[in-house]
């Protein structure tokens, strides 16, 4: 029987790293994965969609291309291209972690894992070969999948995130049941593309976890610009679907589209693992139980990302999973952080951290918040992309930054300044203070903090 | 035509009094028995109620000042009406203002400040001078010395500012000892304030706060200073204690230090008693456990007088009256109300005066001369659900009786075990005084008192 220091199950963005990061310390590591390296955000998840957006994006563009003075012609969206560049992407980038997890001296073992106790693991491959693992330390990395609850039709055209990046066409139209970050970057990508496109919120509001000026910002360029309808605060009933598309009642409206997308959030992954056998604990929802340093119920055996029901986001995964193997290993013991940045890559993309202005105002403390407008920004009017606007909350008394938001350019790019900020505990006074390099999208961070304290350079004192 | 209102004579020690808290602002409307202001003791905070009516046009003694008895501290008039320029009288340097709370310059009233001095230490010395300084270390090093004490150039105490420490313990090298730049600049050195990591917002936290930052561990990476450390900080740091605790510190230490005590308990069985003012309470009568014990107490003194008596060290003192003191616990500390003459007063009549004095001492309504004279004290811990206590001897007397909870006990019964609700007393004695034997009698002359429940079928 093999025997190893750490084994980790799951292959994913918070797996893989965690992989690595315990070879790096010397530990004899092996990681086991069902399905492809590099789990949902490699293959179905974070990089396809953001390969499609960025089709999507340029096409959006070359439809303005007026605008710069270029005349492109008459554009059209290739999208079986789009599907074969966005695969080739994917395929490339799994044979880099695949080569990196070899380089580090991991070995892979390809099927299920599941627990035969707390230090015996069984990897069950395709084939039904079943191989046994000895494992000091073991860190369950088993990653989410989309929800798809009962209610929706079991039908080709009612799809979830991962089986739509696997069509290799476009419907005409679309309905995107629920609002969430899922459902509106691939409404946002394929309005971008000429799709149809309604999303469907139960909740009041799309997006409801961000900043409200955020949300209203988004709106606008997304009902207004690509044309999307927004119904929030109903839910999608009736659902059918048949061979000549989909439908559902909302209100007393009925709608109909060639293609249904369900983003209802996602799951935890357990199937297979028998958490049980190794006296790992799960919650009533399924996710595994771990404390602030991911440490499950049984001793040496950890769980990270989408599983343990923490942030579902690869960035916090793979920082769980490196702290989590440096904990394991006795190297550091540091719990997780929880200053995690969230970037949503709609259009326009939002980048979020720290406390919203609603959540600082909630929090019993007296804020003062900066904003700054793309539209005054010298760079984004030279870029030709001037919506949006940064962001930033400070507590009154002490200047120290607590959240940031950024919508419009690269919003998504420009958060990781304001996450280390935030991080270091910085104060808007000093970020205002820090040459930022003209002319770029940076500056709106510094505009912002001097705007926090009403010393905006590029924006006309408020009046008295 | 303005009415002045005048400190009022507190009792038999205090002179002079700090103003705590004003309870009416400038311009209010104030009603005859309205409350004005708030004042301390040394027992209490007291309120101080208006004997007239009209507006407070004048603070002449603000919060945080004393004022000898019968000095001028307000007017009263009409709305709009000036009032005469008085200047503050002048409390003596003994005076005590709680030095928690912060001194406005007098100044803007007109004529001399009437601000109270406080010792070099943050705590007043006390009244004896054999008490143990036990917290007057921490006092001194960590209290914040009030501005204007401290001998040190402009230029130093800017540096002192900006690098966010405090300069009070650097020793100066300028003339009298006065601290130069040159001198922080080598505390700073010293003290490895350049190795110091610490967040931005957490510095501006501590210039804010005044919070030393060479005093704060740091808990972020390698040992960085974060705003959850100088919070921690500001949390840790140390605050003057109230006037009454002060007092309490002072009486209390002194009492350990001068009367040796020791301890003698007894367990009663109080399951007839408890029977009985069942019954008593279907018969309408409501008297407490409490009532029982006190009577005892009482009865039980008058027995064995050597414990209600006093010492000097040189002299003993029988008191012939029993002044009984109840240690009553309240929110900001601790308080033993008396019930003078006890040994006359019937139970019934106990038992009213103890709930009427307990009532006024959790409402701070007690007055100095309803808390000073007791000869014994009880200490009633029975409703805090504890197995044995030992109490501390109020000074001046010779011992005190310690209460606890009744509790279910098994317990040796004619050679077999029985439960029964048992409460333990325990008498903490003045040695000086009081022998092991004395002390076995008295408590158990209590022990039989509270268990023959024939003695209180008569009186009840």
């Amino acid at each position: 029987m093999d025997s190893f220091d750490l084994i980790v199950i799951g292959a994913g963005p918070g797996g893989y790293p965690a992989a690595i990061r315990a070879a790096q310390l010397g530990a004899r590591t092996a990681i086991v994965e069902q399905e492809a390296i590099g789990g949902t955000c490699l293959n179905w998840g974070c990089i396809p969609t953001k390969s499609l957006i960025a089709g999507a994006d340029l096409f959006a563009h070359l439809g303005r291309a007026a605008e710069y003075g270029i005349q492109a012609g008459e554009t059209r969206a290739d999208y079986p291209a789009m599907i074969a560049r966005k695969d080739k992407i994917v395929a490339k980038l799994r044979g880099g972690v695949k080569q990196l997890l070899k380089a580090n001296g991991v070995q892979t073992f390809e099927g299920t894992g599941s627990f035969q106790a707390r230090n015996r693991i069984a990897v069950r491959a395709a084939d039904g070969a079943l191989t046994t693992l000895e494992t000091k330390h073991t860190v369950i990395a088993t990653g989410s999948t989309s929800v798809m609850p009962g209610f929706l039709p079991k039908h080709p055209r009612v799809v979830e995130s991962r089986a739509f990046l696997d069509r290799p066409s476009l419907p005409a139209s679309m309905i995107v049941l629920g609002g969430g970050v899922i459902g509106c970057e691939f409404a946002c990508m394929a309005a971008q593309l000429g799709v149809k496109v309604t999303v469907v919120e139960l909740l009041p509001e799309i997006l409801a976890m961000l900043d409200a000026d955020a949300i209203m910002e988004l709106r606008k360029h997304m009902q207004q610009k690509l044309g999307i309808r927004i119904l929030a605060g109903a839910p999608l009933t009736n659902i059918g679907a048949d061979d000549t598309g989909v439908s559902g009642t909302v209100g007393k409206e009925t709608l109909r589209a060639d293609l249904l997308l369900a983003a209802l959030g996602r799951r935890p992954v357990t199937a297979g693992l028998d958490p049980a056998a190794a006296g790992v604990a799960l919650t009533d929802k399924g996710m595994v139980v771990v404390d602030a340093f991911g440490r499950t119920t049984a001793a040496s055996v950890y769980a990270i990302g989408d599983v343990n029901g923490g942030p579902q986001l690869a960035h916090a995964a793979t920082a769980q999973g490196i702290a989590a193997v440096e904990h394991a290993l006795g190297h550091a013991r540091r719990a997780f952080d929880a200053l995690v940045p969230s970037c949503i890559f709609t259009a326009p993309e939002v980048g979020q951290v720290g406390l919203t202005e609603q959540q600082a105002q909630a929090s019993q403390r007296a804020v003062t918040v900066g904003r700054f407008p793309f539209a005054a920004l010298g760079r984004a009017l030279a870029t030709g992309d001037s919506e949006g606007f940064v962001k930033l909350i400070s507590d009154a008394q002490s200047d120290r930054l607590l959240g940031a938001t950024a919508v419009g350019p690269h919003a998504t790019d420009l958060i990781a300044e304001a996450t280390l900020a935030i991080k270091g505990e910085w104060t808007a006074a000093e970020l205002g203070r820090v040459i930022h390099a003209h002319p770029t999208f940076a500056e709106s961070w510094m505009e912002a903090a001097h705007a926090l304290h009403g010393a905006c350079i590029h924006a006309a004192p408020k009046r008295r | 035509m303005s009415q002045p209102i005048l400190m009022p004579k507190l009792g038999q020690s205090d002179e002079v009094a700090p103003i705590v808290k004003w309870r009416k602002r400038i311009g209010e409307a104030v009603n005859k028995g309205d409350i004005l202001f708030e004042i301390e003791t040394e027992k209490a905070v007291l309120e101080v109620e208006s004997f007239y009516a009209g507006n407070l046009i004048k603070i002449v003694v603000p919060a945080g000042q004393a004022a000898p008895v019968n000095a001028i501290v307000a007017f009263l008039g009409k709305p709009g009406e000036k009032a005469p320029d008085v200047a503050a009288a002048p409390a003596s340097a003994a005076a005590t203002a709680s030095p928690g709370v912060e001194h406005n310059s007098g100044g803007r009233h007109g004529g001399r400040p009437s601000r109270v001095e406080n010792k070099d230490s943050a705590l007043p010395s006390g009244g004896s001078g054999s008490v143990p300084t036990v917290a007057a270390p921490l006092a001194a090093s960590a209290v914040p010395s009030k501005p204007g004490r401290l001998l040190i150039s402009p230029r130093a105490r800017a540096l002192a500012n900006t690098s966010c420490i405090d300069p009070s313990g650097i020793a100066g090298s300028g003339p009298d000892g006065r601290i130069v730049e040159k001198d922080v600049r080598a505390h700073l050195d010293a003290r490895g304030y350049d190795k110091l990591r610490i967040s931005p917002a957490a510095k501006a936290l501590a210039a804010q706060q005044k919070v030393d930052i060479l005093a704060v561990t740091g808990t972020g990476e390698g040992g960085r200073i974060m705003t959850e450390d100088i919070q921690r900080a500001m949390a840790e740091r140390p605050k003057p204690l109230t006037l009454m605790r002060q007092t309490i510190a002072r009486r209390l230490t002194q009492s350990v230090v001068t009367s040796p005590h020791f301890y003698v308990t007894v367990s009663v069985d109080m399951g007839d008693l408890l029977k009985l003012r069942q019954e008593a309470k279907t018969r309408g009568s409501d008297y407490s456990v409490t009532d029982f014990i006190l009577e005892a107490c009482i009865m039980t003194l008058q027995e064995v007088p050597e414990v209600n008596s006093s010492t000097d060290g040189q002299s003993v003192r029988w008191h012939a009256s029993v002044h009984l003191g109840l240690a009553t616990s309240r929110p900001d500390g601790l308080v033993v109300p008396v019930i003078r003459d006890a040994q006359k007063l019937t139970l019934v009549e106990l038992h009213q005066a103890a709930k009427a004095l307990a009532a006024r001492a959790r409402d701070g309504k007690l007055l100095p001369e309803e808390m000073s004279g007791s000869t014994f004290t009880v200490s009633n811990m029975g409703m805090l659900n504890v197995e044995n206590f030992t109490a501390i001897i109020n000074p001046g007397e010779s011992a005190i009786l310690a209460v606890s909870s009744t509790l279910p006990t098994p317990v040796a019964r004619d050679g077999n075990v029985v439960v029964r609700p048992i409460m333990k007393i325990t008498l903490a004695s003045d040695h000086r005084l009081v022998d092991g034997a004395m002390a076995a009698r008295f408590v158990n002359a209590i022990k039989t008192k509270l268990e023959d429940v024939s003695l209180w079928t008569r009186s009840i």
